[in-house]
Parts: C-alpha cells; structure tokens; sequence
C-alpha cells in the first residue's frame, strides 16, 4: 500500500465523515426514550419523516456512485442522446412515491409493519413467500452494496491519490458505523446531506470544467465541429431504440418496486409530507441526472485524446476532477460521489438487516410463541446491520470483476422480483399468493438464468424476460390458484 | 373520510399517477424524436436536446405539481397497532 497522496484532498472527506458520525450518535441518543418500540424506531425512524427528508433520502438512496462515474463518462462518449436517456429518472420519485407513497404507509399502521415483506406476508399469508423475498433483499443488495464501495473506493484512489484500502476504510467502515448506530432516522438525515453535497460537487465541477474549456459557447462550438454525432439522439448509432426502451423499463417505471425505494413510503409523518416530497424530489433527482451528465459532455472541452487513452469510460470524470478542480476543491468535489455511493449503502444495509431481523428471525420467535425484549432487539438489529457491512466490506477489499454488471443485474432483478407483487398485490382484488409465489420466483429465476447465459430477445436487456414472465406467471397463478380468504381481502380492500 | 373512501381515493392518486407517466412518456417521446429533424438551436443546443433534457425535467415538476393540486388529497393515515 503506497499511500503518496494529497492531504487536501483527503480532509474535506475525513470531516464529512465525521459529521455523518456526529449526525448518527445524536439520532441515537434523541432516540433514547424508545417511543413506539425499538423496531419501528430503528428500521422506519418512528413514521416521522418530513416532505424534505423524505425527498432528499429516497433520491439519495436510488442515485449511486455509478450516476457520478459511469454515467457522466458515457455521456462523454455518446453525447446528449444519453442525457435524453438519463432523463427518465426523473420518475425515480413521483411514481414510487404517488402509486404506493400513502398505500404502504396506511397498511403498515393498520398491521404494525415496518418493512415491504411485512406488508407481503399479510397480504399474501405465506411464510415461504416472505422467506424469499428476504432472501431476494438480502442477496441483490449484497451485490449492490459491494458495488457501491468498490466504486467508490477506486474513485477515491484515483483522485486522491491514496491507496484503495485507505478509501474503503474511510468511508466504508463509517457508513457501516453510522447505520448500525443510528438507524434509519440517521440514514435518512445523512442522506439530506449526501443530497446536498452531490448538488455542490455537480455545481462546482461544472464550473471548473467550463472554465478549463474556456466557456460554454466554445465547448459546444468544439463539439458541433469535430463531434457533430453526439448532438444526435441516436449518436450515429451508439444509442439505439432498444436501449432506450429498456432504460424506461430498468431506470424509470420498474424502480417503483425497488424495495428500499418502497419502504420511504412508510417512514413519512404525514400526507402533506408526501406531497412536498413528490415536488421537491423531482427538482432534485432531474437537477441531478440533467448536471452531471451535461457536465460530463462539456468534459470534451478539457478532455479530447480518444476514450483508450484515458483508460476507459470510468476514468473520465475521476481524471477530470483530478485535472481541472484547484487543488484546494478536489476534496470538496469528491465529497459529492462518495457521498452518492455511503447514502446507497446505508439504505441498503438497513433494508437488508430488517429482512434478517424482522422479516426471518423475529417471525420464526414469534411462530413460537415466544417473545423479545426490546433490548434483546435492539442488541440483534445492531449486530446484524453491523455483521452484513463488514462482510460486504470485507468483498470489497478484494473487488470482484465485472462490478458494475453485477450492480445493474441486482437492479433488474429486484425490480423482476418485487413488482408485480406489489403492484397487483396491492391493487388488485383477485391477486393471490400462488400468483404472487410464482411471479417472485419464476420470474426471477428466469430473469438470473437469462442473465448467466447471455440470452436476450431481440437484442433487447434481460429485465424485459424477467418482468414478461413475472406477469404472465402472476396472472396464471391468480387465475388457477384459490382466491384469498374473504377476511385478508377485507382488509386489505376495504368494501 | 371512511377507511373506504380513503383506499378509493388512493386507487384514484395511483391511477392518476400511472396517467402522469403516460403522458410524460408522451411528452419526452415528442421532445426528443419529435424534435430532431429541426435546426432550431437553443443556447446552441439542437432543440430536440434542449427540450428532452432540461424541457422534459421541467414538464414533469409541473405535471407533479398539479398531480398533489387537484389530485392527490390530505387524509389520516390510521392509527398506529401497537403489538
């Protein structure tokens, strides 16, 4: 490990991190009182979020690191065809929170739940089909998780210059620190805060990137001469029909089943909450995909050797920040993806501990007839949340490759899994738990297979098989299965 | 409101929301597409790019805007079961 770095560029960082620690361990002793149980408090912070919060977390949740690097770098490549596509994620708010924002949340007060497979188990009244979504959660979000600290963690190395091992230490073993202690009031108030400190990376490197440009006027002059492709939608040819297409389905209308995107709907303390959140996260989801993917084509102004010479798509904006940022902002400016890639961590961290704690172990107690003490599950829940992000941390010491294919393929596969589940399950009175059963593991079975061996329908990405199949195994099951029994429909569709 | 007259109005703000997107999706597909073959240029944007990009996000905060105004209602959520 040589570690020869900039110590400018690391405070900016360090201090951050400190902060999200202070935010955590005030949340933890505000919480001391224990109102409304241990579990609701730690896993939905007490139904208590307000319309910013609620805004700021769930658009911190669903943007990662790779909306910072990956992104950002392949509009450099393509051109204003991959905003046109990046664009669609302006629904990554609205649609989660308007279709299931006020369903969830007045089911899980009526049934006491505190997570999406709460709500799944009652509704569908199925052990085994409660079992897999944990298992679904806690699998792809490993994946995910893993995916979000490598990123990090390189782009980290590749701007400050220190080692790999140092980044992950930094700020992986912090987020797992701050999430374990603070739970999701803390996750969600650190999240704001990544929020905010992604608008100002976005606004800072966009002006250091025209100014090494020399403006916008001769950037997009630069651009009109010698890459007349990338002001066409298609980008002769670099972003066919199918793709974008496949982005609706993947990036916009699938999230609404995300499950960590799901559970935001249970955690706000009112309906005008919700409302201002719908508003204020779009604003802030759109500022973001819109900024940085526009900064990463006005890149061709500081940056105009061939993609080989800089090393690949994903070297873009960190040899950017690295080059055109005064040395005194280059901690700033990095705070902003780091802080994309901790709020997507301690979001998922938290889903999943609720999956193994709530969801499995609690259930199996309770199956029993026995009970546990809150200070039983507050010792559990810690130690769970805890143990997942060291092993994560610990995969990501030794990064797997093809990180970012894993990443996408949790995604995909999450939304094959969750969403017709919740959508019909929710919404429509003949759903039933043999349709439900089939649509969450067929679905996804077929979504993992297609995956492995490379199988497409017309060229297009598997998530289209995943969610095909998912649906018709649905309406299969729902239309062969027995119907719920008559009292779950009640309350559940109230006549 | 009853606790039917609630879940009924949810149903009506999903369902409007669903529309939303239709027409988001209508709006981003004339935006883009709709506008490539023109040479008008917006702060030297091709039109298409600009109205795609910067006009979609726009189109959307509005749409969202009026989705909470007229649509979506103030309700109790229920009370909280305590086990």
């Amino acid at each position: 490990m040589t570690d020869t770095g900039r110590p400018e560029a690391l405070l900016p960082l360090a201090l951050f991190m400190v902060v999200m620690l202070g935010i955590s361990f005030f949340v933890r002793w505000q919480a001391r009182t224990g109102e409304g149980g241990f579990l609701r408090q730690y896993f939905v912070g007490n139904r208590d979020l307000g319309g910013f919060v609620l805004a700021m977390t769930t658009v911190a949740t669903y943007s990662s690191v790779s909306s910072f690097v990956g992104g950002p770098g392949m509009a450099w490549s393509v051109g204003f065809g991959w905003i046109y596509m990046a664009v669609v994620q302006v629904t990554a708010v609205f649609l989660v929170l308007g279709i299931f924002g006020k369903r969830v949340a007045m089911l899980a007060r009526k049934f006491g739940a505190v997570t999406v497979v709460d709500i799944l188990r009652r509704r569908f009244r199925s052990d085994a089909l409660a079992a897999m979504a944990a298992f679904i959660i806690v699998l792809f979000f490993c994946a995910t998780m893993t995916a979000q600290f490598v990123g990090g963690a390189k782009l980290f190395a590749a701007v400050t210059g220190y080692s790999y091992e140092l980044g992950l230490v930094l700020f992986g073993l912090a987020v797992v620190v701050y999430t374990t202690i603070g739970g999701f009031r803390a996750v969600a108030i650190t999240d704001a805060c990544c929020a905010i400190m992604m608008m100002i990376g976005i606004v800072l490197l966009f002006y250091y990137v025209l100014e090494m440009g020399g403006g916008y006027a001769a950037i997009m002059d630069h651009i009109a001469t010698n890459q007349p492709k990338m002001l066409e939608p298609f980008s002769g040819g670099k972003m066919p029909a199918g793709l974008y297409l496949t982005q609706w389905i993947l990036v916009g209308i699938c999230t609404i089943a995300l499950p960590q995107s799901v559970v935001r709907g249970i955690s706000y303390r009112d309906t005008k909450s919700l409302h201002r959140a719908m508003i204020i996260g779009t604003v802030v989801v759109g500022f973001m995909n819109i900024g940085v993917n526009f900064t990463g084509i006005l890149v061709h102004g500081a940056m105009t050797g061939p993609v080989a010479s800089y090393g690949g798509i994903d070297n873009i904006i960190p040899i950017t920040i690295a080059t055109v940022m005064p040395s005194t902002l280059i901690g700033f400016a990095i705070v902003g993806p780091i802080a994309a890639s901790i709020s997507t961590i301690s979001s998922l961290l938290l889903v999943g501990s609720s999956a193994i704690v709530k969801d499995v172990y609690l259930h199996y107690r309770e199956a029993q007839g026995k009970t546990t003490s809150d200070a039983s599950l507050r010792r559990l829940s810690m130690a769970v949340t805890a143990i997942l992000g060291v092993a994560v941390f610990l995969i990501a010491l030794t990064p797997p490759s093809l990180i970012w294919l894993i990443n996408m393929f949790a995604f995909g596969g999450l939304e094959t899994a969750f969403f017709w589940t919740l959508l019909l399950g929710l919404f429509w009175r003949r759903a039933n738990r043999l349709g439900a059963f089939l649509s969450m593991g067929g679905g996804t079975v077929a979504y993992c297979l297609a995956q492995g061996l490379g199988f497409k329908i017309m060229g297009l990405h598997q998530i289209t098989i995943g969610i095909s199949l998912s649906l018709i195994l649905f309406l299969i099951g729902s239309f062969l299965g027995e119907p719920d029994p008559k009292e779950v429909l009640r309350e559940f569709f109230p006549e | 409101m009853t606790e039917k007259e609630k879940y009924r109005q949810v149903c009506r703000e999903a369902a409007a929301t669903g529309i939303a997107l239709l027409i988001l999706i209508a709006f981003w597909l004339f935006a883009g597409f709709g506008f490539s073959g023109s040479s008008v240029t917006i702060f030297r944007l091709p039109l298409w790019a600009a109205a795609s990009t910067v006009g979609v996000w726009i189109f959307a905060i509005v749409l969202v805007w009026g989705l909470t105004k007229w649509v979506f209602k103030d309700m109790d959520l229920g009370d909280e079961r305590h086990d």
